[in-house]
């Protein structure tokens, strides 16, 4: 071990290599096109390359042969060549290449292997047969270059979102790979716990012993540690590699209209982008509509904790008018999801009520507010509607137009309605922008159209509150953009809307926010206030996280557009 | 949303703590062997009290959690041994007076003593496994079987990948079964109700294996199966704990079984 300018210990790791790519071209086995394709580039040894693309641009694609996955354990086509340093991609035994490059995935969930905090950085090393002595003085090092020290014994399940990454990277420079490969590593994080991975993968590229390939939506946190940027195109060609500090008013239009994110602030380098954004004011709802939602005082332990002392919700009050679009955030753990399944009904408060009811028609008064919990599933339907973080788990039906007409069938079952009768589900998927995969299965789309799939399964009867957990998830600007036009569209009856998420870019599209932290509501209020002033520390995460917002789905569409 | 409850773990350094998972797995086999060679209900009452005197002295669980979430499993029990007895054989036999009528049914003396020998069997079973499985995480019952008794890598750290895997699929499958019901899904009569089943198990395996995919490919990134003989950051030896261990529980089976009844 050798000690660092700032006299800290450092782990040895192998010299940081180039990395120097050939024409490289993967197609996985059963697919019809690469999933990158033409890729030249050479980076220097030490340098932070930053990987920019929309979805499905083939840039996890680029981790993967980075660290011998592909060819190696994934099958497919491989074309052209990719060299670290002087090991041939191809060539070298995956084992051979494990050891030079370490890669940190984007679902810290499912990159854990042990379920302690030191046996989880020492499975590298136990792999790579180092020896115990050896793995006994890393291990602690390995976690206090991470912040970590003193999490030894921990469970890795115990951890939040962005210390298992933390962890995740600790398992890296514990095995001393001199290539780290970071595949948005951030992406399932909160504001603040994004902000501190990135405060390490900074630390990391400061002191220039390791290359470092970072791919990354956040184009305002990751630019300013790149060195050079690699450019893919949405069919996984290259478009640009370039110097970062060339990032031009090309390079963003370019990036624009490849749908990855841009910073707000570069915005206005594609004329009129910004004045367009007054357009979309119109279509908010301007005055707050009947009651659809009141929860009282609710309160709810966490299920594993048998004591009941430990409280997922602690007291939390909340009334949703009809047209109301509210944010609802907070760190991992505050209990969102907690009070989106307890509105649902499905998840009974230890105390406290919900009370909902059906949209009423301009010429009623409505119907009264009632209990989620004793209505039928039918009756359920009409009123609150949830699309999950992953739309895989809602899916009940085989192909797309059955996802879309199921639930419009279940609730008009009974009426004499013809059961063959599809409701109008292929005009719901065209509107959808997935007319051409109604005869396909829901779980071979891909992660936009899913989405998008999940949101038109509730299109032909839609409820009058939709809950949505982080429903911008994994998609790129363009993917985000869709969601929130479609959003848009539902609203305009009458539909409120509840937007639990980690993304501040999303804030902007809402009239509400509403905070959460342990549990309790510690800010309801405009998104501008929120803003202002975010009620968490650090605060600034949340604030600056916004610097890429979008104001709308329509109006970042309309930009788009008339940019092309 | 995790429906599955915190794995119980020791709270306070014990004697079984110290003993190696296998030798425990041995312990615990000796006495499972013991309960179900006789049918005689006396043989799993002396094992049960050995193993409540066992997890109270040397486990380090925390006894307060353990009726709790024992409790479950203790309603199976009372309803496997009152079937057992009920649809006892000895039952019909005439020539055994019966210790209760019920109109037509009668419940003879060796029908109970057969039930209550079921009952207490399973009852043996859930304590030990919760002596072999309790003072340890399941990882050091990889590191042992892997260590001591030299089981493939492939299979105990693949089984112990899989293990972690599974909250995640019981979280799913609440999930999936909200989802369901918000759309307004709800199966009338048994063919509807298998339908829904089944469509909601399809969703759980293939959620399952998509994260099962990422975190073996996490392994392999991390050079797991990569052809050479790990090294192993804690070490596991057998010490005189486990010879004293698997010593006294052979005997407790021994003297379960042969003390007069």
């Amino acid at each position: 071990m050798t000690t660092d300018r700032g006299g800290r210990i450092a782990l040895e790791s192998a010299a940081p290599p180039s990395i120097e790519a050939a024409g490289l071209c993967w197609t996985y086995a059963g697919r019809s096109r690469p999933a990158i394709e033409g890729l030249t580039f050479r980076l220097e040894p030490g340098r932070v390359l930053l990987v920019l693309g929309p979805s499905g641009s083939g840039k996890s694609t680029v981790a993967r042969a980075l660290a011998g996955l592909v060819p190696h354990v994934l099958p497919g086509t491989w074309k052209g060549s990719l060299r670290v340093g002087e090991l041939d991609v191809a060539g070298t035994p995956a084992r051979l290449l494990g050891e030079r490059i370490g890669l940190v995935f984007q679902d810290p969930d499912s990159q854990l292997v042990m379920s302690r905090v030191d046996d989880e950085v020492a499975f590298g090393l136990e792999n790579r047969a180092s020896p115990r002595e050896a793995m006994q003085a890393r291990v602690p090092v390995a976690l206090a270059q991470v912040g970590l020290s003193g999490f030894e014994r921990r469970g890795t399940m115990t951890l939040s979102g962005g210390e298992k990454q933390r962890l995740a990277i600790a398992d890296l420079l514990a095995a001393g790979p001199g290539l780290l490969v970071l595949d948005e590593p951030t992406a399932n994080l909160d504001p603040a716990a994004m902000h501190a991975t990135f405060e390490q993968i900074a630390a990391l590229a400061r002191v220039r012993r390791h290359t470092i390939v970072l791919i990354e939506h956040r184009l305002e946190a990751a630019l300013p540690l790149a060195d050079d940027v690699l450019l893919l195109d949405d069919s996984g060609r290259q478009l640009a590699f370039a110097p970062a500090d060339a990032v031009g008013p090309e390079a963003v239009g370019l990036l624009e209209r490849n749908g990855a994110w841009v910073p707000r602030a570069w915005q206005g380098v594609e004329a009129g982008r910004t004045n367009e954004t007054g357009a979309v004011e119109t279509r908010r709802t301007t005055e707050a509509g009947p009651l659809l939602l009141e929860a009282a005082h609710i309160r709810i332990a966490y299920p594993a904790d048998e004591s009941g002392t430990h409280l997922a919700i602690d007291g939390v009050s909340i009334a949703v008018r009809a047209g109301e679009r509210i944010a609802l955030v907070g760190p991992n753990g505050a209990g969102k999801s907690s009070l989106l399944f307890a509105m649902t009904g499905l998840l009974r408060p230890d105390a406290g009520t919900v009370r909902l009811r059906a949209l009423p028609r301009d010429d009623e008064a409505g119907e009264p507010m009632r209990d989620p919990a004793r209505l039928r599933a039918g009756e359920i339907a009409a009123r609150i509607g949830l699309v999950f973080q992953d739309p895989e788990l809602g899916f009940v039906a085989r192909t797309a137009r059955d996802e879309v007409s199921a639930g419009a069938r279940a609730m008009d079952r009974g009426r004499g309605r013809d059961a063959h009768d599809d409701h109008g589900a292929d005009g719901v998927l065209a509107h959808f922008g997935l007319g051409h995969l109604a005869t396909e299965n829901p779980f071979r789309l891909s992660q936009g159209e899913q989405r998008r799939l999940s949101l038109a399964a509730l299109a032909l009867r839609p409820p009058a509150i939709l809950l949505l957990d982080e429903p911008t998830f994994g998609l790129d600007r363009r993917g985000t953009e869709a969601v929130l036009r479609l959003l848009d569209d539902l609203r305009a009856a009458g539909q409120a809307q509840i937007l639990a998420t980690h993304d501040p870019r999303l804030l902007p599209a809402c009239e509400r926010v509403v905070a959460l932290d342990a549990g309790r509501i510690v800010f309801d209020g405009s998104p501008d206030a929120f803003l202002a002033a975010p009620p968490y520390r650090p605060a600034a995460p949340w604030r600056d996280g916004v610097a890429l917002a979008i104001t709308s789905g329509t109006a970042a569409v309309a930009g788009a557009a008339g940019s092309r | 949303m995790s429906v599955l409850p915190a794995p119980l773990q020791p709270v306070r350094p014990a004697f079984l703590t110290r003993v190696t998972p296998v030798a425990r797995l041995v312990a615990g086999m000796a006495w499972l062997v013991a309960s179900i060679v006789t049918l005689d209900p006396i043989v799993p009452v002396r094992l049960i009290l050995a193993a409540v005197v066992a997890l109270v002295l040397w486990s380090g669980l925390p006894l307060r959690r353990i009726p709790g979430r024992l409790a479950p499993l203790g309603l199976a029990i009372l309803s496997l041994t009152a079937f057992s007895i009920l649809l006892s054989s000895s039952n019909g036999d005439r020539s055994v007076a019966a210790v209760i009528t019920l109109g037509p049914a009668r419940i003879t003396g060796p029908a109970i003593a057969a039930g209550l020998a079921v009952g207490l069997r399973v009852g043996v079973i859930a304590l030990s496994t919760l002596l072999v499985f309790g003072p340890s995480d399941p990882t050091r019952m990889a590191d042992s079987l892997v260590q001591q008794w030299h089981f493939p890598d492939r299979f105990a750290y693949g089984t112990l990948a899989a293990l972690r895997v599974a909250p995640f699929m019981a979280g799913d499958w609440g999930t999936i079964g909200a989802a369901r019901r918000l759309r307004g899904l709800q199966p009338r009569g048994p063919a509807a109700r298998l339908r829904e089943t089944g469509g909601r198990l399809l969703a759980m395996l293939v959620a399952a294996i998509r994260r099962a995919e990422r975190l073996a490919l996490a392994m392999d990134a991390r050079g797991f199966d990569g052809g050479i003989r790990r090294t192993h950051f804690r070490e596991l030896r057998t010490t005189w704990r486990d010879w004293l261990t698997i010593v006294v529980a052979l005997a407790v089976a021994a003297a379960a079984l042969a003390l007069p009844r």
